[in-house]
Parts: C-alpha cells; structure tokens; sequence
C-alpha cells in the first residue's frame, strides 16, 4: 500500500502507485513460487541421477569383479575358459566407464573420483589383467595375481567404495535439500497468497476509507445544501483530489453561506425601508394636513362670513404662520434629498455659537410656556468655521426636540463651551428619554420611534439631517439619554483658534 | 399650549330653561382649536384640551354635550381616549367627532366608538354641520 507520502501526491498517482505495487507484490510472490518449485524439480532430478550413478558405478565394479575372476581363474587353472568373463568385462568397460564418468560429471569430487577410478581400472586392466592373460607360466601369473593384482584390486574396491559412500551422502543430501526447497516453496506460496488477500484486502480498505467515504458525505452534503442548509460542512480529509473536493466544497458552502446572510440582511434592510417609507407616507400626510387644514379652513372662513378687520387679520396670520410651516417641512424634505444627492452647500464663514445659541433660545422659549429654557454658556465667542443656517437647523432641532419629547414640560438646558480645541454644546431635557431598544436608529431617516403613538407631531428628519450637517462641519453628533429620566445631546464642532483671542480676527488665521 | 380649565365654559348669565351647549375640543395644534372653534355657529360654549390626559379630567368635571377629538393626541392618543370613555358609564353617551389626518377608515374609527369622522383637511361648513346635527340628535 502506498504510504501517504506528500499532501501533494495527487489521487490518481497514489492509485496509480498502489496498484503498481501491488501487481509488483503479486508477481514477486508468483516468480518465488515458480522459482521454488523449480529448484525442488531439480533436486529431485539430482536425486534420480545420483541414484543412476550409484547403480552405475556398481555395475563398472561388477565389471571389474569380472575381470578379476576371470584373471584369477585362468591365472590358477591356465584355462581359456575362464576368460570368458575377463573377455566380455573387457569389451563392456569403456562403454560403462564413459557413462559412469558422465553420470559423476555433475559434481566436481565425484567426478575427479571417477576419473581416478578411470586411471585406476585402466592401469588394472593394462598392466596387470592383461599381461597376465598373456602369461603361459602358471607360477608367473599366480605370483602376479597374488601381489599387484590383489593390490590393485583392492584400491579400486576402496574407491568405489568411498565413491558409493559419498554419492550416498550427497543422494541424501540432495533429498533434504529437494525436501526443503519443496517445503520452502509451499510456505512462500502459501504467505505470499495470504500476503496478496490481505494487501488487497488492505487496498479495498483504503478505497473504501479514504476516498468512498469522503465522496459519500460529500455526495451527502451536496443534498443538504440543494435542500437549503447551508451551515453544512465536511471533514476535510482524504487525499489529493478528494481533499481538494472536500476543501472545495466547505468553500462552496461558506460563499453561498455568506451570500445567503448578505442577501437576507439586505432583505431585512429592504424590509426596513420599506416600512420606514411606509410610516413617510403616513407621517408626511398628518404633517401636511395639519397646516393645510389651518390654510384651507381659514381661507374658507374668510370667503365665506364676515369677521371684524383685528380679527381678519388674527385669522390671516394664522394661514401666513401655517403656510410657512408647510414651505418649512418642504424644506426639511428637500434637505433629505440634498443630503441623498451629497449635495449639501457648506458656505464656510465664521459663525459664534454663543450668539446663535442665544438666539435660538430666546426664539424656541416663546413657543411652550411649559418648558423652562436655561442658558448656560461658558465663555464668548465660540468660533466655528461653517455654514450659520445649517448651524441654526441643527440647534433649533435639538431645542425643538427636548420641548416635543418632554410633553409634561420642565427644564430644557442648553450647555456650550470650548473643550480640547473643539466647541461643545448640549441640550438637555427632563423628558421621557430614548428607550434603549430604539437607541441605535433615532438618527435614521424617518425613524420615529414611538412618538407617531405619542402624538408627537414631526417628520423623523430632523436628527438625521442634523447629523449629516454636523457631520460636514467634521464635528460629531451624539446622546445620552434614559428612558423617563431625560436626554441629553451634544455636538462637538471644531473650534477657530484665535476665537477667544480678539485679535484672532484680525490676523485672519483661517 | 396653555391649559384651559372649565372655567372658561362654565355657563354664566344664561336662563336655566335654554341652558347653553358645550363642546370640548381635543387638538394639540393651537390654530386648529381655534379654527374649529371659529367654524361653529353661534350659541355653543367651548373647553379646550391640548393632550388626552387633559381631555379625560376635563371631560369628566364638566360632561360635555360633544366632544371633538384628534386621534394624534400627546401623552394620551385619540383611540385610548376614546375606549376610556367607553368604559366610563358617565361618559359612554357623549358623542363624540373625531377628526384625523392619518389614513385611518371610516369604519375603523366608528368601530372604535367615535360618532361621526372628519377628515383633515376639512371644509368648516361640513364640521360644522356635523356637529350640528350630533348636538341635536
């Protein structure tokens, strides 16, 4: 099996490499096997032969016996006859001789004992068999028979002896080595069978583990999100392309994840707007109509009846008054568009907060003879760089907030003083605070929060603007506020240096 | 804004037999009290209530002959100053006209138990003769 390598060993070439492998495995054990059989054919062979050569070189020794009993019978009896066997022994033993070296040749020892023998039979038959054949003299022959011929008889013996003794060892060494070839070669087929089941056995595994299983779940996870859930992931294993697919797919999944949650948010959003748009409507029809019903009604009155001149002109200045509202709200709307287009004029001249800021107090604590408006300003001028009706907008909101969201009336603080080179002013009312769920929209456009079921009469604009004026200034716009307790909101602008300092103007600093 | 109390329609000099009509006039909008108030005939006396909280006390001491009331009232909205007279047994038989700016149905209103229902922005003629007609019914 192949080892898992590096994480960049591809699939293909890792079962490319396993499959290789295991071919290599199978063949190795088949060759081991054939090679195993084959060596315990020829040691089988060897052993059939070895025994040929025994029989062999019994039957050269036979023949030897022959020559030597028809020796010694002619030698004793001077007989022809007796030499008979000599004769025939004689014509047969080159023949066996050249068969019996043959058979020997196999093996190096064997095969010089034979040709020993060979020389020895040779010398036998030459100088001692035949001369004494050749001997009339009784006394001769029997005196040769009975010292050279004996001698030489009997080495021969000795050697085919000692040649039939180790032919006998080598015959059984040669079984044992066939009979344990022959039980090498069952083991190794036998292991490398059962080696080769489990190797594929192991490969199947493999298979089934590393690649079926991760392609299983991600076949698995592939349907859980064409059914919608997208929070799937898998487990990222398996290797090379199978990695990959998983890796993949997690990333498939995140994106469509993550894209599901944008599109959804911006549902949400559409939702929102939508809704914000919808309470516009509502909102923009009670604002107009108040005024417009004051104009038409009065207008009406005073086409149709007679009313004394100071009471004309009372009713006149109402429609004058509620008319102006109207054109206020259509500005107040325009700004929003203003705002949306970025197109807010942002005229720079110098502008003292303090002075405006009295200005617009003195204006708003005429309207509610409710509310209690407490100056509180440290210090004159306040220089700001800016536009001083944008200015105007933003604190007359925030005023005109703290009297609308404080219905049963009280103190409405204003604050205002240089702070780390910035102007800071506050509007503090006792009113009935921002709850905390709403906190986090109120300088969204339109929203209103509760105060459309409070009665309390406005566009949802005013903050908003105001933030988007403040904002271009560069100064910041914010609140503290708890609910039933009051609200306070600030606005931090950037202060003119040299404000303070009458001189400032002069030297012209900005 | 300034709170009116019922002194300014208590009934003064008048014969007892004829005693005068009185009408409370539920708005947080200044000049349409007064409008309201200069689209009525002559012969009616008037209390004026800038949020619901006043319109309830002042309803209660001085029982009104009608009540005109805008549903977008502070503190206290029109709806909830209408079902609080509905539970009031004293209060129950006012009649009562409301007048709205929302997009609220003539249904709607007259289930929540106004009497009758005008729109803003609305023809004095058409207020008053609607009042008109309440009063005497």
């Amino acid at each position: 099996m192949s080892e898992p390598h590096a994480r960049t060993v591809s699939l293909r070439d890792r079962m490319l490499i396993a499959s290789v492998a295991l071919a290599a495995i199978v063949v190795g054990v088949f060759v081991a096997t054939i090679l195993a059989v084959s060596a315990a054919r020829t040691a089988t062979k060897q052993e059939a032969r070895s025994k040929n050569l025994t029989v062999q070189a019994f039957r050269v020794e036979k023949l030897v016996l022959d020559v030597e009993n028809g020796v010694r019978g002619y030698a004793y009896s001077q007989d022809k006859r007796f030499l008979k066997p000599y004769y025939a022994a004689n014509k047969a033993m080159d023949d066996q001789l050249r068969t019996f070296k043959r058979l020997a040749a196999d093996q190096p020892t064997q095969e010089r004992r034979a040709t020993h023998l060979d020389e020895a039979i040779g010398i036998y038959m030459d100088t001692f068999a035949y001369p004494v054949t050749q001997f009339s003299n009784r006394y001769a022959a029997e005196l040769a028979f009975a010292t050279e011929g004996r001698k030489q008889a009997a080495d021969i013996h000795g050697q085919f002896a000692r040649f039939i003794k180790a032919e006998n060892a080598l015959s059984d060494d040669r079984e044992h080595a066939a009979d344990s070839k022959s039980r090498h070669a069952m083991e190794l087929g036998v292991v490398g069978l059962t080696g080769s089941a489990i190797l594929i056995l192991l490969f199947a595994i493999y298979l089934a583990r590393g690649i079926a299983r991760p392609v299983t779940e991600a076949a698995a996870g592939a349907g859980q999100v064409a059914a919608g859930d997208l929070s799937i992931r898998l487990s990222q294993k398996g290797p090379g392309e199978v990695g990959e697919l998983t890796k993949s797919f997690n990333e498939m999944a995140e994106r469509l994840e993550a894209t599901r949650n944008e599109l959804e948010e911006q549902n949400a959003q559409l939702r929102e707007s939508e809704r914000l748009k919808s309470d516009l409507v509502n909102t923009v029809s009670h604002e107009l109509r108040t005024p417009l019903s004051g104009v038409l009604g009065f207008t009406k009155l005073l086409l149709t009846r007679d009313f004394d001149p100071e009471t004309r002109r009372h009713y006149l200045g109402i429609v004058d008054a509620q008319a102006r509202r109207l054109s206020g709200l259509l500005d107040d709307f325009l700004d929003v568009r203003r705002i949306e287009e970025g197109r807010f004029e942002r005229a720079k001249e110098l502008v003292d907060m303090a002075t405006l800021l009295r200005e617009e107090a003195q204006l708003y604590s005429q309207q509610s003879p409710k509310h209690e408006l407490a100056l509180d300003i440290d210090g004159a001028p306040l220089g700001v760089m800016g536009n001083p009706d944008r200015l105007r907008q933003v604190i007359g909101n925030l005023i005109s907030n703290a009297i609308k969201y404080s219905p049963a009336g009280g103190v409405v603080a204003v604050h205002a003083a240089p702070e780390n080179g910035h102007i800071l002013v506050e509007v503090r009312d006792e009113g009935m605070g921002i709850p905390r769920s709403q906190q986090g929209q109120i300088f969204t456009k339109f929203f209103r929060g509760d105060a459309a079921a409070s009665g309390i009469t406005g566009t949802g604009l005013g903050l908003a603007v105001s933030r988007d004026i403040v904002e271009s200034h560069g100064g910041r716009i914010g609140f503290t506020s708890a609910e039933g307790e009051g609200t306070t909101f600030f606005v931090e602008l950037p202060g003119v240096n040299g404000v303070k300092d009458r001189q400032g103007h002069d030297d012209d600093q900005s | 804004m300034r709170r009116r109390s019922s002194l300014s329609a208590s009934v003064n000099g008048w014969p007892p037999m004829e005693r005068r009509k009185t009408i409370l006039i539920c708005d947080d909008e200044p000049a349409l009290r007064e409008l309201i108030r200069a689209s009525m005939d002559e012969g009616y006396d008037f209390a004026e209530a800038s949020d619901g909280i006043i319109a309830m006390e002042l309803a209660r001491d001085m029982q009104p002959d009608l009540v005109i009331l805008d549903l977008m009232l502070p503190r206290l909205s029109g709806l909830e100053v209408l079902a609080r007279f509905n539970e009031d047994a004293r209060l129950k038989d006012v009649p009562v006209l409301v007048i709205t700016a929302w997009n609220e149905t003539r249904e709607d209103v007259l289930a929540a138990g106004a009497d009758d229902f005008v729109t803003k922005p609305f023809d004095p003629a058409d207020l008053r003769n609607a009042v008109n007609r309440l009063v005497a019914a």
